[in-house]
């Protein structure tokens, strides 16, 4: 693999021609991408169109069959997740029998640009008490304390699968609020990736479109959507005609 | 990682202090019991030599009747420890993590795989280990105290002596941990890793041990035909058989013919014991042998049995390195 130049190292994500193939098939056909800097990107797309993966390959959980994927110019490996990179998988994984504090702990312990304070004022601020145990919470604290863990590595850019998920409406609007005002004020970079554009639309400048393990469509929102289509009639017309591309 | 894999394991390393102190207690007071038990069926002295020992009547056998029950658990637990280690704490160290994808957790931190493996290896291992070495020399504390009257009598090269003797558990107990967390790494399920681990830890256990009391360790004694040979040392007997004039032993199958052909005279009656020797002579027979391991050579043999064992554990956690560290 090429060593990036310097302008591709200081991108949070740069791709070239990186695809996965699992044994049921290509899940990410040789896709090249950039992520930019300090922007809120929506990894939209239908259920199997590759967001995961494209997740799992810039975390290093998965290999790359082809191509190459950098992180601010490293090549992800299975030693651990770049100290500038935090990750919420879908399943927001957490230790059941932790408290709080032993969570903010543990990330503390295994993380070396850890903010002790920052993270305890995000768990405050979601109204989670700091002694009870991760298993006893509701799926809207869960998430709260799996978001404070990750923020609290302090990271450059922030992967987030589905967070939205298993909220219900008015967790949803809280959790994102409370994800979008940090990233803001802190400049990180966040991917957030969804099924449904429209509880990503309002919020994300940047936008990836996924179908098939493909990219369809990537861009930042002014200009994609300089014609005056919104966001989603945009993105269900790329769909539409990437699907009757398939048909014919 | 280290303070992670403690808070994690916490329940399980209290389960094993509390295993620790109930059973090192236990021990104790069933040694002291056994010693006043000696002292008032008046047989303190037969814990030398039991065979030779002048006692009060039936008192020998009172004792071992009583004495071999809590002997024979106490044996089972040290045999039986090194399985429960495999199974309870080896076979769910990775699975459960990664049945619950709570590794992906791990994974995603700013520490690598290996470490997060070592350190969750260590905590789990390290007080286990200690717990059953612990155990084993309080058992074998207790036992020596009983001598001749108890298991011991049997040598040790007896298949149970010889499991809790030595440095045999602590390989058996590395084998099967080794062996638990590999099938969690590979097959991901906990329920599947315990029962597989279990299953294939009894089988090497059993397949293996008697490879290795085969081994090396064998020195040939030998007395001319006829004579008969002074107390024998105590030790593991091998094989017998003859040696001719020369020195080499006689083929088993020829001198099984020969021996039979001596034991009836030409004209058909049984032999006589002198003309049998005579006729074992003639026939080519100078000596008998037996090959034997000497109970003061044991030591070795539990050497080769834990080198056996601790190959196998390390090349198992090789693999489960290898099933931990590969990206999908």
């Amino acid at each position: 693999m090429t060593v990036p130049r310097q302008s591709e190292a200081a991108l949070p994500v740069f791709a070239q021609a990186v695809g996965k193939k699992y044994r049921r098939g290509w899940a990410l056909r040789e896709t090249s991408l950039v992520i930019p800097p300090n922007r809120v990107v929506a990894l939209v797309g239908p259920n199997g169109a590759g967001k995961s993966t494209l997740m799992g390959l810039t975390t290093g959980m998965l290999r790359p069959t082809t191509g190459a994927l950098t992180v601010f110019g490293d090549q992800p490996t299975g030693k651990g997740l770049h100290p500038a990179v935090s990750y919420l998988a879908q399943q927001k994984p957490l230790y059941r029998q932790f408290t709080v504090a032993d969570t903010l702990t543990f990330g503390g312990r295994t993380n070396p640009s850890w903010d002790q304070g920052y993270a305890e004022h995000l768990v405050e601020q979601a109204a989670v008490p700091m002694n009870a145990r991760v298993g006893t919470l509701s799926g809207g604290q869960r998430t709260r304390v799996a978001l404070a863990l990750a923020l609290g590595k302090r990271p450059r850019l922030l992967l987030l699968d589905e967070p939205l998920a298993d909220l219900d409406p008015l967790a949803r609007e809280t959790v994102l609020g409370a994800l979008i005002t940090e990233a803001r004020a802190h400049g990180i970079t966040v991917v957030l990736s969804s099924h449904v554009l429209a509880e990503l639309e309002g919020v994300c400048d940047h936008l990836v479109l996924l179908h098939d393990g493909q990219v369809l469509l990537a861009g930042d929102v002014s200009r994609l959507s300089a014609n005056g289509m919104s966001l989603g009639e945009l993105a269900l017309h790329h769909m539409r005609a990437a699907q009757q591309g398939v048909a014919a | 990682m280290i303070w992670a894999s403690l808070r994690l394991q916490r329940l399980q390393l209290l389960t094993l202090l509390g295993t620790l102190v109930v059973g090192a207690g236990v021990i104790v007071l069933l040694r002291s019991n056994m010693i006043d038990a000696l002292d008032s069926a008046q047989i303190a002295h037969c814990v030398r030599a039991a065979d030779q020992c002048v006692a009060p009547d039936g008192a020998v056998k009172a004792f071992r009747t009583t004495w071999s029950t809590p002997f024979e658990t106490a044996q089972l637990l040290i045999i039986g420890l090194p399985a429960l280690i495999g199974v309870f704490i080896g076979a769910p160290l990775f699975a459960l993590e990664l049945e619950q994808g709570t590794h992906v957790l791990a994974f995603t931190q700013s520490v690598s795989r290996t470490r997060w493996m070592l350190s969750k290896l260590v905590v789990a291992l390290v007080p286990a280990l200690v717990v059953l070495v612990v155990l084993q020399h309080l058992v074998g504390w207790w036992l020596d105290a009983a001598g001749s009257l108890g298991p011991l009598y049997n040598g040790p090269f007896n298949r149970v002596n010889f499991a809790i003797q030595g440095v045999s558990p602590l390989g058996y107990a590395l084998f099967a941990f080794a062996l638990g967390t590999f099938l969690g790494a590979l097959t991901r399920r906990t329920l599947a890793a315990m029962t597989a681990g279990l299953v294939a830890f009894v089988v090497v256990r059993f397949a293996v041990s008697g490879l290795v009391t085969g081994s090396v360790f064998a020195e040939r004694r030998a007395t001319a035909v006829g004579e008969v040979p002074e107390q024998r040392e105590s030790g593991l007997v091998l094989t017998t058989g003859w040696l001719d004039a020369s020195g080499q032993a006689v083929p088993s199958d020829r001198a099984s013919v020969l021996n039979q052909a001596c034991k009836t005279t030409p004209g058909g009656s049984p032999n006589t014991e002198e003309g049998y020797l005579a006729c074992l002579r003639e026939s080519g027979f100078a000596q008998n042998y037996w090959d034997v391991i000497p109970d003061s050579r044991a030591w070795q043999v539990h050497l080769v049995d834990v080198a056996v064992f601790g190959v196998l554990a390390v090349v198992l956690l090789a693999g489960t390195t290898w099933a931990l560290r590969r990206q999908s």
